[in-house]
């Protein structure tokens, strides 16, 4: 089970730091026993039946990572949940995943009768860090509420057994329309990249990992589960460190780091990658975005005793499922477009680089990225027609592979996969996918207008930094949609311009003339 | 070579948004000295990014902030602060200068 590293773990290096989180180091006998003590309460007092689900509402707190145990204790996948997202998506994704049972900290309490508004369910609502939750009983008197008082004892914790094709998380991921779609993810598919990821970098209790993922990012499942199979140290900085994780990593001694590459596009911008400035790390990884060669290029000389590693991987194969080793002799050669090939698929995992028709193209040629093997998630949460249309049995293949939309070029010669691009309207913002599809859904629905389009802009080496949107209409007030939109999208998604046009340019087809609109913007720039 | 105040930081920044700013009912004016831009939604990453290239640019500069305390680096009073301090305006040269730790 995904939480048998944990729990081995909690055996051997009881008195080790498991994770320092919000000013406080958290043992992994003390980790457990929290864990422990949640579970515990929710198999007692959870309403019997429904799926086995339980949403964690929490932010960078140590109730979060207790959470998230406690959840694979009982038996149970983890829903993560975000409070910096707006309340509606988090409602959405409560609702969407079917969750009995709610895990809540302190700060994110505050949005809890919000999100619960309208769920048409009764709910077991945790929260750990209340001692007092009378208010809150009055406020869901609907649910069952339940504080620190009501916690009980780790030991009557029953841990459950649970098959390894069982769900470990669901995560939501950007949709076309304006609602966003979750992945199931089984536990054999986390367990599989455990076991290569650990061995690969032979991770021991020494070890000190960053943890510069949010929890609804599933890079962050590589931080916790990778970490605590060995016996390592998870460092969670706050949200804002992350803007300058400079001093993070000196003082926190940090030895394992994982990011996107963005972060180390920002930290080079802010002249804080110079040569050795970060000697303790050992293994710098990279996953999320594409990585531009001069942000490796800088990192690698910055933390000259690690590897450096670029992970490539969407969500539904599973964090992430090739990499590729970073050579300052060798790799500018290997590299395209200036970024950084995404290299080897993982031990187990199969390749496949095909056309329209789904046959496989030339070696060296570019196509569609397909792939399947230990790491093939379960699909679409509920959605039996999206997963039938991304998971799919090429021509003369018996296995059902995850169609990826990336754009790679077929290896040939020894050469490594290198990423080419998108096939549809999908960008990555700081490693966030974001279909511009679901923008412009949700544009349409607070501008009333039906002629709008979202770009990707500005470009950077690895991609995009934002989304602008245009609007056919002259008379709306575009910062008071911006603000509309903060309520609706996450932070990265939200139009960083909003342009007002007469009419949007169109096509031959009559579609909107994105190229246009790019040149439009490329002028402007 | 002038040196640059931390007034004259602020009022640069704080007109680059004023848009937002407005838009979210906060007079530019009576900005206070911890007014969080990041906590408060008026920028995010890309915009802390665009916002020192503004005022390098603006300025004819260059910022290197690895002495600023993370938790400062949105913070209008201790960014404005900092900038000025290590920053030094040259129109005749109209290169890049800085007092920081340059490589």
């Amino acid at each position: 089970m995904l939480h048998s590293g944990f729990l081995q773990s909690s055996e051997r290096y009881t008195d080790r730091p498991a994770v320092e989180v919000a000013g406080q180091s958290l043992s992994y006998g003390e980790l457990r026993s929290r864990a422990a003590s949640l579970a515990a309460t929710l198999q007692q007092q959870s309403p019997p039946g429904g799926l086995p689900l339980t949403a964690v509402f929490a932010y960078r707190s140590a109730t979060a990572f207790a959470g998230v145990l406690a959840s694979l204790f009982r038996g149970h996948a983890y829903v993560p949940l975000n409070r910096t997202f707006p309340v509606d998506r988090t409602r959405t994704m409560l609702f969407r995943s079917d969750c009995n049972e709610i895990i809540v900290d302190h700060d994110s309490a505050t949005q809890i009768e919000e999100v619960l508004q309208g769920i048409g369910k009764r709910l077991l609502v945790l929260m750990p860090e209340h001692k007092n939750v009378e208010e809150f009983r009055e406020k869901l008197s609907d649910h069952i509420v339940l504080g620190a008082d009501d916690l009980s004892p780790a030991e009557t914790c029953d841990l459950s057994r649970v098959s390894p094709d069982c769900m470990a998380y669901l995560l939501f991921t950007s949709g076309s329309t304006a609602i966003p779609k979750g992945v199931a993810v089984a536990q054999r598919n986390v367990m599989h990249f455990v076991e290569v990821m650990v061995n690969r970098y032979g991770i021991t209790e020494q070890d000190r990992f960053s943890q510069t993922f949010d929890m609804t990012f599933d890079l962050s499942a590589f931080d916790m589960f990778v970490a605590w199979e060995r016996g390592a140290c998870l460092c969670c900085p706050t949200k804002k460190t992350m803007f300058n994780p400079s001093r993070f990593i000196q003082s926190g001694q940090l030895t394992v780091w994982f990011s996107v590459p963005s972060v180390a596009g920002l930290m080079k911008r802010l002249g804080v990658l110079k040569p050795n400035y970060y000697p303790t790390l050992r293994w710098s990884l990279f996953c999320g975005e594409a990585l531009p060669v001069e942000v490796a290029e800088a990192w690698a000389d910055a933390a000259p005793n690690s590897q450096l590693e670029n992970l490539y991987g969407p969500t539904e194969l599973t964090i992430a499922c090739t990499l590729y080793r970073w050579n300052r002799q060798t790799s500018p050669k290997d590299c395209l477009h200036g970024v950084v090939p995404i290299g080897e698929p993982y031990p187990g995992m199969d390749v496949l680089v095909v056309n329209e028709a789904l046959a496989e193209v030339a070696p060296g040629e570019e196509g569609e990225l397909l792939m399947t093997g230990p790491q093939l998630t379960l699909g679409y949460w509920q959605d039996p027609e999206k997963t039938a249309k991304a998971y799919v049995i090429p021509p003369a293949k018996t296995a059902v592979y995850y169609r990826t939309g990336d754009r790679v070029r077929r290896p040939f010669g020894g050469n490594p996969l290198v990423y080419c691009g998108r096939l549809d309207h999908q960008i990555k913002i700081l490693g966030h996918r974001l279909e511009l599809g679901e923008v412009e859904a949700v544009l349409r629905q607070e501008a009333g207008v039906e002629s709008v389009a979202a770009l990707g802009w500005p470009l950077t080496p690895g991609g995009v930094a934002g989304v602008v949107a245009f609007i056919a209409g002259a008379s709306i007030d575009a910062e008071a949609l911006r603000i509309k939109l903060q309520e609706k999208l996450p932070g990265y998604a939200i139009p960083r311009e909003i342009h007002l046009l007469p009419e949007l340019p169109v096509n031959i087809n009559g579609k909107v003339d994105r190229r246009a609109l790019q040149t439009r913007l490329e002028g402007t720039a | 070579m002038n040196h640059i105040s931390a007034d004259e930081v602020r009022a640069a920044i704080l007109f680059r948004l004023q848009g937002r700013l407005t838009a979210m009912g906060i007079d530019t004016q009576n900005v206070p000295d911890d007014f969080d831009l990041l906590t408060e939604g008026v920028i995010d990453s890309q915009g802390v990014v665009e916002m020192i290239a503004a005022v390098e640019q603006g300025f004819h500069t260059q910022i290197e902030l690895e002495d600023l305390d993370p938790e400062d680096i949105t913070v209008i009073g201790p960014l404005c602060r900092y900038v000025a301090e290590r920053a030094t305006f040259n129109a005749d040269l109209q290169t890049p200068v800085g007092k920081s730790k340059l490589a």
